[in-house]
């Protein structure tokens, strides 16, 4: 029953009832796996974003804190809204959520216990910490006044409770992953062979002790998971049953600045002040947080009905840059966009990547000629008025220890590549102005793209054009863009890649952490270009290694590995993004830096009664 | 009265295959649905082998049939599965939306007889009048406009531009249910997709009633009656009127299905929780136990709404009843 005409359809009818929808927007939800939100940079930029002549705006001129510098009211009241096109799921607890989009009510009543700096590795914060010489015991120690809200103190227990949760063979989130099984003793809890896992052990109160099996850098990014769940408060609920349990969704208890006052399942939740939050006395007597629908963000925002929201559609900014109640602050998202070529499949057995030396896509040259061949940085002129712009590297900007600027990548030059598919033996041979490939045979090579935004479809076309004009023929797959879902179906999210599929556009939101080895590891099933090659190991490894604790040493591997794949061209990346965050110009003390600093989320306040109109 | 039971026992006999049919469709078509209800999840952060175990265990992994089995049992134990997007039974999920549902179709329905009524008979009784004109004028343009940019257009107005009603929701955040403050707020936050449809839903109504009474006008027991020198309004009132109500009394079932179709577009519109929106989304993220029991649920009602229809049918008019 799999890909019969009917699927398509079906899938057709469905995306006209979709699509006849308000413009529903897809935004990639990106994981935000670490505490993200709080924090500023005291250094202050111009009040908007500097336009230039043609409309063009750099990300770079946004300020990342807010500019109001008054004090903030004594008992302000605030309106936070949270753009998504559906409800709330409402499943409140840092172990069992899984959209983004019910981390942004989380993140105001509970935290992390650790503090995240501008590389996104872990610093003190709610808990202190030792790392042991060999790197593989990590101990804890939670400050005194960190407390629950219901005043019992947040203790070690609690921490280790919450990897006791995520471990267990009934839990049903998506947490459990190889930083879970990384943990001595964690697979052994997992499948009920123990019932303690040995790796943690509660020295007291306030100190817990992890030992890890293989420790990587990657740990201290954001691979020890940071959060505790108030024992006290749940564990007379099974594990299987917590998620629908009332204490989850609808009362709540967590450790952050304010605390759930009353829920609308679906649609906010009203929370209060904490008093006895350990950071200092939070800002805001009482904050709301709600549901916005993409299609009207921007009226909300103009008419003062949300102060805030926690993602905005760069697309919508142009149109939107003059409006007066707001400012604009904006930061380099953690996110690029590439484009992908398909070099082999995905072995099941295995779990790995089968390169196949005889693909259409193997020739470097073909691949490297396709990146010369498109200007991205038009297209992010053009179609993102500078808010994305040509990408050089697979590791984001926003990582900013981690980013090689000065890797020479190429970039827009159509000359170059024709002479690169002369050289390879690209040749026009019948003289209609397509090449044919090496052995004179037609060379159509299918390009599979996503659907959704306004200009998905144009910048699908953009692409086409560009390859067609050093003689390439390109199609898009059956003719169409396709939806998210059958989009990673076919690329390859269950391993079956679509044979049909030879290019295709994709985007990923990296984490915290910069280890591309989920991307792009041999063993990693994400790897859709199926791209493997024994350098890439070694270097993906040696980022990982035991040395990389070293950051000196971290930089200098990952910059070889960006030039690699520079060089070898599995996938190219195109764009980086940004975020735009708007906020009211009655806020005070909020960024939209991603590390956790000054001003935090406690700090946030208002300036004036009501939202500025 | 036995031959009305009978009537409807054997329509209710003639509905379980229906349905059962229906639930296999529903369910092989929301199977054949590209991507499953973790694809949605996928990234970098997220460890393939950990949604592979949970595809497992969810059974996601298991020939459509065995699931289809599984899914046709639990449901005859009255449970409907658990959403995988939020976590919580289907039954528990689906009641809490069905609640807000309910409301707004009822206020719907109720705002449709309150205009729909007065504007058929008014075009009825004086047609091609200027007046008839403009009523019919309005039903062709209802006709025409598709909902979901009628009730955009609402909202910009009414709900932005004049900001007399709210934009989106159920209720005021922080409201305590039970309160008089909270019902007026549910009143109010549904009143504006509630007439947003009934703007476009009274249009077949109204041209309904209105040809039903120009019909009638004409019958012979009309002509009778003025030839007995009965009153205009009493001709109306008593003869034409009871006539022409008839159908539109049985039309009313078919309004029920009308509005379930027509709250999938107002509730996302409204970012209002509902059935219509939850459906919507369900198939968007592959929910498939919820998408499979709304389907189910919308097929049920679309099938009793016909079902009440014939039978208001078969009371107010004997000759349909069947022996």
């Amino acid at each position: 029953m799999r890909k019969t005409n009917w699927t398509k359809l079906f899938l057709a009818m469905m995306l006209a009832l979709v699509l006849a929808l308000a413009a529903c927007s897809k935004d990639s939800g990106g994981s935000k796996e670490k505490a993200d939100g709080g924090d500023s940079n005291k250094g202050k930029t111009e009040q908007k974003g500097g336009e230039s002549e043609e409309g063009i705006y750099s990300i770079e001129d946004f300020p990342l804190v807010t500019s109001n510098n008054a004090e903030p009211l004594e008992d302000g009241e605030l309106t936070y809204g949270v753009v998504t096109d559906s409800p709330f799921q409402g499943t409140l607890n840092t172990a069992l959520y899984s959209g983004a989009v019910d981390w942004e009510t989380i993140k105001w009543f509970d935290e992390a216990l650790l503090d995240a700096d501008a590389d996104f590795n872990y610093k003190e914060g709610a808990a202190s910490f030792e790392v042991s010489d060999d790197k593989k015991t990590y101990t804890f120690k939670i400050k005194d006044n960190v407390n629950w809200q219901d005043g019992k103190p947040v203790t070690a227990e609690d921490w280790a409770y919450s990897f006791y949760v995520i471990g267990h063979k009934d839990y049903t989130g998506v947490r459990y992953d190889d930083s879970f099984r990384n943990i001595k003793g964690m697979e052994e809890y997992h499948t009920g062979k123990s019932d303690k896992i040995s790796g943690l052990e509660v020295v007291d109160d306030k100190t817990l002790k992890m030992t890890f099996m293989d420790p990587t850098p990657s740990l201290l990014a954001g691979g020890i998971w940071p959060y505790a769940i108030p024992k006290h408060y749940l564990e007379d609920i099974p594990v299987k049953d917590l998620a629908k349990s009332e204490k989850v969704r609808k009362k709540p208890l967590g450790m952050g600045p304010y605390k759930v006052e009353s829920i609308v399942p679906g649609e906010s939740v009203v929370l209060t002040r904490n008093e006895d939050y350990w950071r200092g006395k939070p800002a805001l007597a009482k904050l709301t947080v709600k549901r916005v629908d993409p299609s009207v963000v921007v009226k909300e925002l103009e008419q003062g009905k949300v102060d805030m929201v926690d993602s905005f559609p760069t697309d919508q900014y142009p149109d939107n840059a003059d409006m007066k109640n707001v400012e604009f602050l904006g930061n380099i998202d953690m996110a690029y966009t590439y484009i992908g070529f398909k070099l082999g499949t995905w072995d099941k057995k295995k779990g790995e990547v089968k390169p196949n030396p005889d693909c259409k896509m193997c020739d470097k040259n073909l691949r490297k000629a396709m990146w010369y061949a498109v200007d991205n940085d038009a297209v992010g002129k053009k179609f993102y008025h500078g808010l994305r712009w040509s990408a050089n590297t697979l590791i984001d900007p926003a990582h900013k220890s981690w980013y090689a600027e000065d890797v020479e990548a190429p970039t827009y030059d159509p000359e170059k590549a024709k002479q690169l598919l002369e050289e390879a033996g690209f040749k026009d041979t019948d003289g209609d102005g397509i090449r044919e490939d090496k052995d004179g045979k037609p060379l159509t090579i299918t390009f599979a793209s996503m659907s959704g935004g306004d200009t998905a479809e144009p910048i699908a076309k953009y692409y086409i054009q560009a390859w067609k004009q050093v003689g390439l023929n390109v199609e898009l797959l059956d003719g169409k863009l396709h939806d998210i879902n059958s989009f990673y179906e076919r690329v390859g999210e269950e391993g079956n890649d679509d044979p049909k599929i030879d290019i295709y556009q994709g985007a990923w939101s990296t984490g915290t952490d910069v280890d591309p080895s989920g991307l792009y590891g041999r063993n990693a099933l994400f790897n859709f270009s199926r791209y493997a090659s024994e350098e890439n190991d070694k270097l993906l490894e040696d980022g990982l290694s035991l040395e990389a604790f070293d950051t000196a040493y971290r930089q200098k591997v990952y910059k070889e590995w960006q030039q690699l794949m520079v060089d070898e061209v599995p996938v190219f990346p195109t764009v980086f993004r940004s975020i735009v965050v708007p906020v009211n110009k009655r806020v005070v003390n909020y960024s939209a830096e991603w590390e956790d600093k000054e001003p935090f989320l406690y700090q946030l306040g208002v300036s004036e009664k009501e939202p500025v109109k | 009265m036995n031959g009305m039971w009978k009537f409807t026992v054997r329509r209710i006999l003639i509905m379980i295959p229906q349905v059962v049919l229906l639930s296999i469709l529903v369910f092989i078509m929301a199977k054949m649905m590209p991507g499953d209800a973790l694809s949605g999840l996928m990234d970098p952060n997220l460890d393939p082998a950990t949604l592979e175990e949970l595809r497992e265990k969810l059974g996601l992994n298991d020939p459509w049939y065995t699931q289809y089995i599984h899914w046709i049992g639990d449901l005859f134990h009255g449970d409907m599965g658990e959403s995988f997007r939020y976590k919580m039974p289907v039954s528990e999920l689906i009641g809490q939306r069905m609640v807000n549902t309910f409301w707004l179709s009822l206020v719907t329905l109720i705002l449709i007889y309150l205009i729909s009524v007065p504007l058929g008979i008014i075009s009825g009784r004086y047609n091609d009048s200027l007046l008839d004109q403009a009523i019919t004028g309005y039903t062709y343009i209802g006709f025409a406009t598709p909902l979901f940019i009628f009730a955009l257009v609402l909202l910009w107005i009414f709900g932005f531009q004049f900001g007399w009603f709210p934009t989106g929701g159920s209720v005021t955040p922080g409201s305590t249910p039970g309160t008089l403050d909270y019902i007026s707020s549910k009143l109010y936050h549904l009143l504006l997709p509630a007439i947003s449809m009934a703007l476009i839903g009274t249009v077949g109504t109204v041209q309904y009633l209105r040809n039903e009474i120009i019909d009638t006008k004409q019958k012979d027991f009309i002509l009778t009656a003025r030839a007995k020198g009965a009153s205009e309004s009493r001709v109306y009132n008593r003869h034409v009127l009871r006539n022409s109500l008839l159908p539109i009394a049985a039309f009313f079932g078919y309004e029920i299905t009308g509005l379930i179709s027509g709250t999938v577009f107002v509730e996302s519109i409204y970012t209002y929780p509902g059935m219509g929106q939850l459906f919507l989304e369900s198939i968007t993220t592959r929910d498939y136990s919820v998408a499979t029991a709304l389907t189910l649920l919308f097929g049920i009602a679309a099938i009793l709404g016909t079902l009440i229809s014939d039978i208001i049918l078969s009371l107010v008019d004997p000759r349909i009843r069947i022996k």
